[in-house]
């Protein structure tokens, strides 16, 4: 008897099972135009959604009978906006330094429900890499970043990786080289150890995960590509200033990537004004590039200020590139997102037309196969 | 084998030899280039002035300079007819190239070859200088640390010439807790570096005890072996005899900075061998509370000249700037050198003043200062006199290379005298 009921059982929870997954939703998006960003654009395209993941994406590609179907026949398809480095929502960094603190995770800072999220969902950025700081001072190794949707009840809703990057922030003095390179070297022989001081510095060493240097002027980034250089496995990052134009050879030696915001500077001490993105574009340097300001106003500008650098002369394929595929492989998660390609995460923008074009509006914003975002 | 197979096969082998020697000789010698700085005026500094001079650089030292030197063909040649070739000016003391100066106690770790000022000094002619760094905390009379370093825009590994170069001291008549501070602690760093004479000296070491090193005295010891001058601002009369004590009691090498009021004990400092360096535009007024001379003296600089005192000259700001009143930073150290030659100073000994003596002063003399062979070739190229106020810096050359040239300047190109 005691059998029968188990059977019973199991038949119940294997039919709530089959229910659920005939359930999960199956989107089907056609629309005027696909910019995937890595395999080109495709007119009067259709992208098949199933799980939250892109299960097709092409001209021919057959509509399950059970989709959902989205036509939008004038609109444009771009993946969703990824910015590598914030601290939207949270507090600002500490100062003082310097310090070693590895084991510092933003994680544990993230707070959400908050309204600013939601505006820059609306702005189009569909991943954040958040960098660690409140409780770190301001030099030396002052945490790990994590890469966060900016929608979810719950921390846990929000992470996507929980510590995407260790964060470096640099200063061309011996006592920030001095709590940096001590703390790199003890944790070079152990590789097995769980310390939650130790295991980040060795995934970043072993380069597991991206190392995110904060590092401002071109002379410390010379300071700081020597101090690397026995760190050989790392994979550095850099979050560098208006002058970084004058090292790129270095960096393209180096294969170093920079993030940079999206703005028109002045050459220094002149009224001279320069396309820094387009210099080290052109230079060959790999580029992500981040709002201004870090603020909700300057997510809102960002695509209206990346028009501005395309505009002057920045590559229109590049600067998309810079704000999607780009950031997402400097964080390392360029595996689940960053372009419109099957088996990646369905975070996209319904747009009204390119998104490096002034008037464009977004219509739509997807996170996983759901819209998250609706223009009113 | 055959004799004749075996000598095919040597020939051969020679001919791989020759091929690959070619391969590997030929990025050396473009390293080894050589650059030919032909028919200006050299002004050598040590040397006299050659008309019509030629230098010629290799690996980015004078090799060779002379009126009757054959150029090589290869040779990347920089007209200079009608110009002053002279070599790169010495800052004794400046702001320039590092980041952060207060907070830092290693300079070589925080120098920065993108600096601004760094390519203003370029740009002013100055190719050698030396920056100090660190603030003063309570009564230790120690300063921070000091390194001298080359204006070699862009270029960290070339930057940095050599780390503390001088110790700087600050200690005044005014500063007595400071004074009193310096003097006990070079009687206890003295006292320990008897007793350790006395322990190397002994003969049964047994017997003897090795002396402890007391702590914090590093920077004495270093002083009373004459390892580095101490560097201190003295500008009266009081504060320069109450120094010169100072060397006369414990030995130490010694720079005055800021010597306003040199020239009143100018044999003083010469029987001493005690440097200077000056200001010959800084004014101040005679003290009324003293008997005998006081305050400034347009004729400091000619005065020391006679007395024999080795001196350097500086602006009285050392920072570069492009705001401010013009002519009284490191943008125009020429300038400040032409005003002690107004007071009475040889245009000779107030280009030494620029140039030799300074690099003396801060350690460096033996690689650059004056146009000589086996020296750093820190050259500028000039558009006329050195202290003619029309006179531009033409070009800058810091280890043989072309770093600045007005003609490509953002700041400086458009400026002419037609």
């Amino acid at each position: 008897m005691r059998n029968i009921r188990y059977y019973i059982l199991l038949c119940i929870l294997m039919g709530g099972l089959s229910i659920g997954a005939a359930a999960e939703e199956v989107i089907a998006i056609k629309a005027d135009r696909i910019d995937t960003v890595t395999s080109g654009v495709i007119e009067n395209g259709i992208i098949v959604i199933a799980d939250g993941k892109i299960k097709a994406i092409g001209n021919d590609v057959e509509i399950p009978e059970a989709a959902e179907v989205i036509e939008v026949p004038d609109k444009t398809i771009f993946p969703g906006l990824v910015n590598p480095s914030s601290r939207i929502g949270l507090s600002l960094p500490a100062t003082g330094g310097p310090v070693s603190n590895p084991h510092y995770r933003v994680v544990d800072e993230l707070y959400p429900h908050q309204d600013v999220y939601k505006r820059i969902l609306g702005a189009g950025f569909t991943t954040v890499g958040l960098l660690p700081g409140r409780r770190s001072a301001s030099t030396g190794i002052t945490g790990q970043g994590a890469i966060v949707r900016p929608t979810g009840r719950s921390p846990e809703e929000m992470i996507v990786a929980e510590s995407g990057f260790v964060m470096i922030h640099f200063q061309a003095n011996d006592k920030v080289r001095k709590v940096i390179t001590s703390a790199l070297d003890s944790a070079k022989s152990k590789t097995n150890s769980t310390d939650p001081k130790i295991k980040p510095l060795v995934n970043a060493l072993q380069g597991k995960v991206p190392t995110f240097v904060i590092c401002n002027s071109p002379g410390e980034i010379l300071h700081l590509t020597k101090l690397l250089e026995p760190y050989n496995k790392m994979k550095p990052v850099l979050i560098a200033g208006t002058e970084t134009y004058r090292i790129t050879k270095e960096l393209v030696k180096k294969k170093i990537p920079v993030i940079f915001p999206a703005q028109i500077d002045f050459e220094s001490n002149t009224r001279t004004r320069i396309n820094v993105p387009r210099m080290l574009a052109e230079a060959e340097v790999k580029i992500a590039l981040r709002p201004e300001f870090d603020s909700v106003s300057g997510h809102e500008d960002f695509l209206r200020k990346m028009a501005e650098l395309v505009k002057s002369g920045l590559n229109r394929q590049i600067a998309k590139k810079a704000i999607t595929i780009h950031p997402a492989e400097m964080m390392g998660i360029d595996y689940r997102l960053g372009s419109l390609d099957v088996g990646k995460d369905a975070n996209l923008l319904i747009l009204s037309g390119d998104p490096l074009d002034v008037g464009t509006k977004i219509d739509k914003v997807m996170i996983e196969g759901k819209i998250v975002h609706e223009a009113p | 084998m055959s004799n004749k197979h075996i000598r095919h096969v040597t020939r051969m082998l020679l001919f791989a030899l020759a091929i690959s020697m070619i391969f590997v000789i030929s990025p050396l010698s473009a390293a080894e280039e050589v650059t030919a700085i032909r028919g200006g005026d050299l002004y050598t500094i040590t040397g006299g002035i050659i008309k019509n001079g030629t230098i010629l650089i290799e690996g980015g030292k004078i090799s060779d300079i002379g009126q009757n030197i054959e150029i090589p063909k290869k040779a990347k040649v920089i007209d200079a007819r009608g110009k002053v070739v002279m070599p790169g000016l010495v800052a004794v003391n400046t702001e320039v190239g590092v980041i952060g100066y207060r907070n830092i106690t290693k300079i070589a770790d925080s120098l920065d070859p993108f600096d601004f000022s760094v390519s203003l000094a370029l740009a002013s002619g100055i190719t050698t200088a030396m920056v100090s760094t660190g603030r003063l905390s309570g009564s230790n009379p120690i300063g921070g640390a000091t390194a001298v370093i080359k204006a070699s825009y862009g270029d960290l590994d070339q930057m940095l010439v050599k780390e503390s170069v001088v110790q700087p001291v600050m200690i005044s008549n005014r500063d007595w807790l400071r004074k009193t501070t310096f003097k006990q602690n070079l009687r206890k760093a003295q006292s320990y570096l008897r007793k350790l004479m006395a322990y190397q000296q002994a003969r049964d070491k047994k017997k003897a005890e090795e002396p402890k090193k007391p702590r914090g005295l590093d920077a004495y010891i270093r002083l009373l072996r004459r390892e580095v001058p101490a560097a201190l601002t003295a500008s009266t009369k009081g504060d320069i005899l109450a120094a010169l004590e100072l060397v006369d009691e414990f030995g130490i090498r010694m720079i005055f900075a800021d010597a306003v009021e040199a020239w009143i004990v100018a044999e003083e400092i010469a029987k001493r061998d005690v440097r200077v360096v000056i200001n010959p535009r800084q004014k101040q007024r005679p003290n009324e509370d003293i008997s005998g001379p006081s305050g400034s003296n347009l004729e400091n600089a000619a005065i020391l000249k006679k007395a024999g005192v080795k001196f350097a000259i500086i602006p009285p700001s050392t920072s570069f700037e492009t705001w401010g009143v013009v002519g009284r930073d490191m943008m125009a150290l020429p300038m400040e050198a032409a005003f002690a030659v107004s007071g009475g100073l040889d245009e000779q000994t107030a280009l030494e003043a620029i140039t030799i003596t300074a690099a003396e002063i801060i350690g460096v003399a033996d690689r650059v200062g004056s146009l000589q062979v086996g020296k750093d070739a820190d050259i500028i190229i000039l558009d006329g006199h050195p202290f003619h106020h029309k006179t531009f810096v033409e070009s800058t050359l810091i280890n043989g290379e072309v770093l600045y040239e007005k003609a490509k300047s953002l700041y400086f190109s458009h400026i002419t005298h037609d």
